[in-house]
């Protein structure tokens, strides 16, 4: 017995180690430094280069030759230029491309630009250079010398537009990505409440020694919960499972507040097999515990009623008020809004969320529309 | 070591007790559950170290905490805590010590190990790393070596001297170090109003405003029979937040 609580106990926070470490992601992407310029001196990129390169050498090869025993000649010779080029612009590119990437994404567009554009030139002009050197022309401006650069320039200023353009698109297409997996795990965060969970995890800890049954009704509470949470939220559920899923909440709540926590509740008149969207109930309940019952040192009661009027389902929750308590800290939409905009999202116009505040009380009555279930 | 726990939650209360139990050498001298309650046990109990919660009812552990630093030979505090996120970055970046919960029974002994004294300044540094910074719900005031609460909601006015600003509740008056300057950034424009270079009231404690045969402004106080002059400075401001 003694060496299960142990286990169990370990387990528990070894667990718990690790959910802290999903929501405290590290940086996803450390080399990202905001611009889409990819790092040129990593082998993988230049291996890219070079590929894509030679690919580009074959097209122009067999665009501009016949085919033929020198064909290969020829190839030979476009490879070592094209090559040349890409080789240089990658080294350029490595080197300037913490400068770059600070700049905002147009201007870096451009500048890398013309940088590859002279390249190609300043290439394009060696090459003139050297077969002169070595006696292959008779002159450094042999009479093909302008053609010779236009044709590079302009098969450059395509290629290389190109290219850039297909970084960029990358990029955004990543940075999407990015803050949609972002987006998907903050909206997950505020569902589960770390705060929530983890003190939680500490009271459940602590009875593993003193009330071992205690500890594991809590634990099957929790995982019911938390299945539920990880569900999908468009789904609708009979008012009796979201029912039990708010006592299990309750009584999650009821274990971390001790006796600061009543709750009154009223479920007489409602139709228990009548549909509604999960978790509708359960953010009103901590919406209120959080609010209504813990800032206030002796606690008080929460009532919930639910009931049907006029084929409408109402759901009423109250909570007092602490008066002169700092105001409940604000940090982007509140637990009401997002309920407010669910059932927009189910209901359209005809579900109604209205806040009452009076006397100490504080009052959240939501209507939904009764669906399906009719007894 | 002299150990007081405070924690709003009853069973993180007996969880620490336990671990610190098993832990041995140390004495749990008492329990508090909530930032008042931290204040009180420790001028009564003068424990070593404090174990404190942060978020708490009434009076959070950070503010609890810079009550206590003003106390003459403060006791060593190790903060509790669920999830903080930005806290707990604050607490890095300033050797601030704290455990998380589930509380571990060997980085609890080892906190308690190593617990060193805090300065205010750490603290206020960690207050000014949260999202939005916790303004105090009391203020501490000075008497013969140890530190008297005054809730903040029954303070009618702060009135500067040249040296120190008294505070006025509806029976007592206190003077404290401070200046009006800082009371005003921290409770702003809700809580109090700037009626004179030298007075800041309490928006709640503000009956009306009336006119002198004179022709000054004077500001009419509830519970509290005195009323207060307007500077010429701040009369344009304090008729825009009556007529609000």
């Amino acid at each position: 017995m003694g060496l299960n609580t142990e286990r169990l106990r370990a387990a528990t926070t070894e667990g718990l180690a690790r959910a802290r470490a999903y929501f405290y992601p590290g940086l996803e992407d450390e080399a990202d430094d905001g611009g889409f310029l990819p790092d040129f001196c990593n082998g993988l990129t230049l291996l890219n280069v070079v590929v894509i390169a030679e690919m580009l050498a074959i097209v122009v090869t067999l665009v501009t030759r016949r085919i033929s025993a020198n064909m290969f000649e020829d190839l030979f010779l476009i490879s070592i230029f094209v090559q040349w080029i890409a080789l240089s612009s990658a080294a350029a590119m490595c080197g300037l491309r913490k400068y770059l990437n600070r700049l905002p994404n147009l201007r870096a567009f451009g500048m890398a630009y013309l940088l590859l554009l002279c390249i190609t030139w300043v290439v394009g002009e060696a090459a003139v250079w050297i077969l002169w050197l070595f006696g292959k022309t008779a002159s450094p401006h042999p009479e093909w010398y302008a053609y010779f650069h236009i044709q590079n320039l302009s098969v450059a200023a395509i290629v290389v537009a190109l290219a850039l353009r297909y970084l960029m698109a990358r990029q955004q297409l990543r940075r999407r990505t990015q803050s949609e997996a972002r987006a998907k795990a903050q909206a997950l965060r505020a569902r589960l409440r770390p705060h929530f969970l983890f003190n939680s995890m500490n009271i459940i800890a602590s009875l593993t020694r003193s009330a071992p049954t205690k500890a594991e009704a809590a634990i099957e509470d929790m995982a019911d919960l938390f299945r539920m949470m990880l569900g999908d939220d468009e789904n609708l559920v009979p008012v009796k499972n979201e029912i039990a899923l708010a006592r299990k909440y309750l009584s999650l709540e009821a274990l971390r507040l001790d006796n600061r926590l009543n709750v009154d509740w009223d479920v007489g008149k409602v139709p228990l097999r009548a549909i509604m969207p999960i978790l509708t109930l359960q953010p009103l309940l901590e919406n209120a515990i959080q609010h209504g019952i813990e800032p206030l040192p002796a606690g008080g009661t929460i009532g919930v009623r639910l009931w049907e009027e006029n084929d409408n389902i109402c759901i009423r929750v109250t909570n007092p008020t602490p008066d002169g308590a700092p105001k409940p800290k604000k940090t982007g939409p509140s637990t009401l809004d997002d309920i407010r905009q669910r059932l927009v999202s189910h209901y359209g116009d005809s579900a109604k969320l209205v806040i009452i505040e009076d006397s100490g009380r504080f009052t959240v009555t939501v209507t939904l529309p009764m669906r399906g279930g009719n007894p | 070591m002299r150990v007081l726990i405070v924690d709003d939650e009853k069973l993180a209360r007996d969880r620490l007790r336990e671990l610190l139990m098993e832990i041995g050498n140390h004495v749990i001298v008492g329990e508090g559950r909530n930032g008042n309650e931290a204040v009180e046990r420790t001028i009564e109990l003068n424990p070593d170290v404090i174990l404190m919660d942060i978020r708490m009812p009434t009076m959070d552990g950070l503010e609890a905490a810079m009550h206590i630093m003003g106390m003459e030979n403060p006791p060593s505090v190790i903060f509790t805590t669920a999830y903080d996120q930005h806290a707990l970055d604050a607490f890095e970046l300033n050797a601030v010590d704290y455990l998380l919960k589930p509380i571990r029974k060997d980085r609890l002994a080892n906190a308690l190990s190593k617990a060193h004294k805090l300065t205010l300044q750490q603290l206020q540094q960690v207050n000014e790393a949260q999202d939005e910074p916790m303004v105090r719900s009391h203020i501490s005031v000075h008497m013969r070596g140890n530190i008297r609460l005054v809730p903040v909601k029954d303070i009618i006015y702060f009135m500067a001297d040249s040296k120190y600003v008294t505070i006025r509740t509806a029976g007592e008056e206190h003077l404290i170090e401070d200046s009006l300057v800082n009371l005003e950034k921290e409770f702003g424009e809700k809580m109090f109003l700037r009626i004179h270079r030298n007075a800041l009231v309490s928006t709640d404690h503000i009956k009306g405003i009336e006119k002198t045969p004179a022709g000054t402004w004077q500001v009419g106080l509830r519970d509290f029979d005195k009323k207060l002059d307007v500077s010429r400075r701040h009369v344009s401001s304090v008729r825009r937040w009556a007529r609000r």
